[in-house]
């Protein structure tokens, strides 16, 4: 049951933020019950929308004073129930922050506050001929803080690393309200630890960002884009093995299955995918203009020999768009066949993705529940989309079954239960499953170097 | 009792021997530790450990020994890591390659290119080193710009803390968020967090062609701006440094540009490039390019005094312009990446502080990678609530201090 804050603790909150940044009417609390997991929704005592470290920092004072839980927000977009607040607790969110403080051409750095959008720094960066290279699925909504939260991927995080990779300094405000300065470029020589990636991926759980300082790459020259279609899964799975095999590095190497094919044909996202194909792949390379043809080429063998019936080559950037699109609009086109979906996230080693993708299909057949895949096969990151209803209590009993299996089996074959999606909530009943005692119990202490409370998004990673 | 006795004692399966005294011109301790332990798994790390917590003695890990820095006071036993070898796990398909931490990188690095892949990673002498002492080191070389930190493609590790307990840090493969990342502070940590017993590595494919451009310049300082320049081409290359009167290049200093790809890619690689430099590049026959590549890879890395620079890319003239006294002329500058090496036999203590101001008040960072003198130049710390959170961490790795106290 969520306590609704005293007037008093609301009325110092809106002393720093100002009037209109605290949110306390449960109507508009309600928004706020979960983030892009669903199937979680606890409503917050409130919600404060700060604009500043130093706004952060006093609001945070007083939430320790008080001995009030905090759960940091971004965007809301994450998929593992990291923002869900709990009933004690009030939303720190970051969406007012939302200034891109500096573009450093000459060093190809970017300094901004943690409400930006992942897709408006690569905008605000193009003109200076650079780009920001993590891309999750979301990136035209999800925000930088969100972002380092998570260590968030994407479909080209291939070949271009992960969030960790880009992130060279932080601004943080700790669960005390004392702003802490972490790494920074230039300083890589410090004798010290690597604080700033061991904050990355913390998920709220350390501190909330303020300040982000991350690296850009020079935007790429070209690009090529192959489409490859398979009668199975299988036929795909070995065209990426011989791919990579082969000493090719694509940008992005992303597969949809049937079942995903089906669903954005029949949405209003269809991209002329066959429906009776068993999988579609998508194939992109970057570089210097020169030489991507000959990769394409290549790939475009690779895929032939392993049994692709077609193998379609963009000409064109609206052509490519066009290919992409079964792909990145998968997640939209399967509201329409279930009323809710759980999008699971796991890795496995690249070379057992064939033998795992079909137990999951096994899985999905004996728990009698719907299961479509869509997954970053070029890095083993799989995403099984378990189509359900959560009215269904049945049902839902069973897609937490099914969940556990598919992760059991990711493991079991030298996975992990997360690639890019975090433990949150979602995720922390399978954290056993890759840790032992001895090993939660250091990420519990290091939890606490942090946050000695545990006043800081509770009840996310471990407990 | 002595300590090797108390050992034996303890842990009658574990090699322990006395401390051969010869050993201390090698790795240049300044210290001498009483007992040579050489410990054959994981688990006899994780009860050397035990015992040494509770002996209240200090561990200094070896891997090679090449770059051990020095020890303070009390007594220390040293762990060699050597018999922790071999690869343990490899499958070229998935890229990644997990090996004791005692394989020397040349092992690991040798059976990637039996399946046409390699590590990317060409910090001084790595070839020579342990696996766990270069990701202790989190060492780097000037392949920077294409293949960026280590940090990011270290996939996995064993560690043995300070009071012995065993971790799996990280995993096989690329994309992991279980908890907490672990790693990240471990790989570079040189060894305070605990000892590193095996480590899972990212590999590369080999790339199918490599060129090597120069521009040879009389003087260091003038090259600097052209390889800024370089760093905005619209193609990247895979290495832009600056490297001071090279023998392989008749004593000349140069712009040196590394390009990786197929042949048709380079040359287009190489034509951009040109074109953005509006100069013409020099490019190096083979075996005159290996020459070179293994000069630059070990210049400033393998001298008995040895430090590295980081600052932004856009100060480097200005570090450069301060470092008279501390024998930039024969420097390495990774351009792209901000970083700046430097070794002699020669270079004062007084001389690499005064730099080292030079470098912080530019907002850069110096670090001594070797020194083989007693009077060791400190390093560029951390300060504040970084490092207060920076040692509370090491507090909760190694309760009893037995990792760390032993050095300075």
């Amino acid at each position: 049951m969520t306590q609704t804050l005293t007037s008093r603790v609301a009325d110092r909150l809106r002393a720093i933020v100002g009037e209109d940044q605290v949110i306390t009417n449960p109507d508009r609390l309600v928004a706020y019950e979960s983030d892009g997991l669903t199937a979680y929704r606890v409503v917050p005592r409130a919600v404060v929308l700060p604009e500043t470290t130093d706004q952060v920092s006093e609001v945070l004072r007083v939430m320790h004073g008080e001995g009030i839980e905090v759960v940091p927000r971004g965007a809301g977009t994450g998929l593992s129930g990291g923002a869900l607040p709990t009933p004690d607790s009030v939303i720190v969110g970051t969406a007012r922050m939302n200034r891109i403080l500096s573009i450093d051409e000459q060093n190809r750095l970017a300094k901004v506050q943690p409400g930006v959008v992942n897709a408006r720094l690569t905008e605000a960066t193009a003109p200076y001929g650079l780009y920001y290279a993590p891309d999750p699925a979301s990136q035209s909504t999800c925000t930088l803080g969100g972002n380092v939260a998570e260590n968030s991927g994407g479909p080209h995080c291939l070949k271009y690393g992960v969030t960790s990779r880009y992130v060279t300094g932080l601004t943080v405000v700790m669960a005390d309200g004392e702003v802490v300065r972490l790494g920074g470029a230039g300083l890589e020589a410090v004798h010290g630890l690597d604080l700033v990636g061991l904050f990355v991926g913390s998920e709220g759980c350390f501190g909330i960002a303020t300040e982000i300082e991350v690296r850009l790459l020079p935007k790429v020259e070209s690009i090529r884009t192959l489409l490859g279609i398979f009668d199975t899964m299988e036929a795909a799975g070995h065209a990426v093995t011989d791919i990579i095999g082969s000493g090719l590095m694509p940008a992005a190497v992303e597969i949809v299955d049937n079942a995903t094919i089906v669903a954005v044909e029949a949405s209003v996202f269809s991209a002329g995918y066959p429906v009776d194909a068993g999988a579609a792949l998508v194939v992109e390379f970057d570089g210097t203009e020169a030489g991507l043809d000959d990769d394409a080429d290549r790939a475009e063998q690779c895929c032939l020999s392993a049994g692709a019936t077609k193998v379609i080559r963009a000409t064109s950037d609206e052509e490519r768009i066009a290919l992409w699109k079964g792909r990145k609009k998968a997640f939209g086109a399967m509201g329409r066949i279930a009323p809710d979906l759980l999008v699971q996230d796991a890795t496995v080693p690249r070379t057992r993705l064939p033998e795992v993708l079909a137990r999951i299909t096994e899985i999905g057949r004996e728990y009698d529940l719907k299961i479509a895949n869509v997954f970053h096969a070029g890095d083993g990151n799989l995403h099984p989309n378990i189509l359900f209803d959560r009215q269904n209590q049945e049902e839902l009993e069973r897609v937490e079954k099914a969940s556990r299996e598919i992760m059991t089996l990711c493991v079991s074959v030298g996975g992990t239960i997360t690639g890019e999606h975090g433990v949150g909530v979602d995720k922390r009943a399978y954290m056993p499953l890759v840790y032992n005692e001895v090993e939660m119990d250091m990420l519990r202490s290091v939890r606490r170097v942090f946050d000695p409370d545990g006043r800081l998004n509770p009840g996310k990673v471990v407990q | 009792m002595t300590l090797a006795r108390s050992l034996r004692s303890a842990l009658p399966g574990v090699s322990a021997r006395e401390w051969d005294q010869s050993n201390n011109d090698v790795i240049g301790l300044g210290g001498t530790p009483e007992v040579l332990i050489r410990p054959v798994s994981t688990e006899e790390v994780s009860q050397i450990l035990t015992w040494a917590g509770e002996e209240g003695v200090g561990v200094l890990p070896l891997g090679s020994g090449r770059h051990v820095g020095p020890v303070g006071g009390g007594k220390f036993v040293a762990l060699e890591t050597s018999l922790l070898s071999g690869v343990d796990e490899y499958e070229p398909a998935d890229l990644t390659i997990t090996s004791g931490t005692g394989t020397t990188f040349s092992t690991v690095d040798a059976t990637l290119r039996e399946h046409g892949q390699w590590a990317p990673f060409d910090s001084p002498g790595v070839n020579e080193r342990s696996m766990g002492g270069f990701v202790s080191e989190a060492s780097h070389g000037p392949l920077w710009a294409g293949y960026g930190s280590l940090r990011n493609h270290v996939l996995g590790a064993t560690l043995v803390t300070g009071d012995g307990r065993v971790l799996r840090l990280g995993g096989k493969v690329v994309k992991n968020v279980a908890g907490y990342d672990l790693l990240r502070p471990v790989v570079g940590a040189r060894g305070r967090l605990g000892i590193l017993t095996s480590v899972c590595l990212r590999a590369f494919p080999l790339p199918a062609h490599e060129r090597v451009l120069v521009l040879k310049g009389a003087k260091l300082t003038s090259l600097i701006e052209p390889a800024l320049l370089a760093g905005t081409a619209p193609v990247l290359p895979v290495s832009i440094v600056v490297v001071g009167q090279l023998s392989a290049l008749d004593g000349s200093s140069a712009l040196v540009l590394r390009l990786h790809g197929a042949e048709s890619t380079v040359d287009a690689d190489q034509s951009a490039i040109e074109k953005h430099l509006g100069i013409p590049l020099d490019r190096l026959a083979e075996q005159e390019a290996d020459g070179c590549l293994t000069e630059i890879r070990d210049r400033g890395g393998l001298e008995p005094r040895c430090v590295e620079v980081s600052v932004l890319p856009s100060r480097l003239s200005q570090v450069v312009a301060a470092a008279d006294e501390v024998g930039v002329a024969k420097a390495v500058i990774d351009s792209y990446a901000g970083r700046l090496r430097m070794g002699s036999s020669d270079m004062s203590a007084d001389a690499v502080s005064t730099f080292r101001g030079a470098v912080e008040s530019l907002g850069g960072a110096l670090r001594v990678t070797r020194w083989d003198g007693v009077t060791r130049p400190k390093d560029t710390s951390c300060r504040g609530a970084e490092l207060q959170i920076a040692q509370r961490l090491e507090s909760i790795f190694d309760p009893a201090g037995v990792l760390w106290p032993a050095r300075q």
